[in-house]
């Protein structure tokens, strides 16, 4: 077989992994128990079920920037931003355990934490 | 290096980085982070199968440096560094492998290997694998914006013949 036709072959293997994989990690999570993690350590871990609807103000490392964290109806979604991008922002409420919702300027990761299944 | 390479490599730097300050005003469709069209791929493409790899890698420098000094979003320098240099070794490596007509895979791969240099700057920078999940969707969302470019890039290849600019 020619090189580059085993290069095409390996390269839509790729893309169809990659599709069936994005499939299963945009799955709705069943889970309730988040956490925020700043930079590697885990700053809170909150209950979306008995949590009361609350904004939580998180600077970032080195104090430039900070993010608000809401929790509205016992879902979670960053409405605030001290970025240029506002990505974290765009990505809306909390959805997929596989899919944190990510701040990479402040290093803001919020995600479902492990276990807590209801 | 002579003013004609220096004229050259800027004129494609600055066409690469009107690219990527017009996309900059283009709304995000999907708000995952990395994701984007990368319009600036093409003139790399380009640059990929008509010039030395040093000079490609001189230009792409050039755009990726610039490019978030005009977008003032410096933060984002380290995955579009680390994603470009893994994306410009991946192209350099496969253009005496590919023949004229496979361009666009090429830029395929190097779409896909941009996207695996940013989720490892990510995951350096957070100092967690949790950033790895995006992966997967970075590489569907990549590799369909890379073939787009890629074939906008063959299309200009093939039309220009083997004429430097």
């Amino acid at each position: 077989m020619k090189k580059h036709k085993l290069i095409l072959i390996i390269t839509g293997a790729v893309f169809v992994v990659s599709v069936i994989l994005s499939v299963w990690i945009l799955r709705k999570s069943d889970r309730t128990m988040i956490e925020i993690v700043q930079n590697g350590t885990v700053l809170q871990t909150i209950d979306l079920n008995s949590a009361k609807d609350q904004d939580i103000r998180i600077e970032s490392p080195d104090g430039s920037s900070y993010n608000i964290v809401s929790i509205r109806g016992g879902r979670v979604s960053v409405s605030e931003a001290g970025c240029p991008d506002q990505t974290c922002v765009k990505m809306g409420t909390l959805q997929s355990d596989h899919l944190p919702i990510v701040c990479l300027p402040n290093k803001l990761i919020v995600r479902f934490a492990e276990g807590g299944a209801s | 290096m002579n003013v004609r390479q220096i004229t050259r490599l800027g004129l494609l730097t600055a066409a690469a980085l009107i690219l990527f300050i017009v996309e900059l005003r283009f709304p995000s469709i999907i708000p995952v982070p990395g994701i984007k069209l990368g319009l600036a791929n093409i003139v790399t493409v380009y640059a990929v199968f008509r010039f030395t790899p040093g000079e490609t890698a001189m230009m792409v420098f050039a755009r990726v440096l610039l490019g978030a000094m005009f977008s003032g979003n410096f933060s984002a320098l380290i995955y579009s560094a680390s994603g470009a240099f893994l994306c410009l070794l991946g192209m350099l490596a496969l253009r005496g492998i590919l023949p004229q007509k496979q361009i666009w895979l090429c830029s395929v791969i190097g779409a896909m290997l941009h996207n695996i240099g940013q989720v490892l700057a990510a995951a350096a920078v957070m100092r967690s694998w949790a950033v790895a999940a995006y992966l997967p969707i970075l590489l569907v969302a990549g590799s369909v914006a890379g073939l787009v470019t890629g074939l906008a890039a063959q299309l200009i290849l093939s039309r220009t013949g083997s004429n430097k600019l």
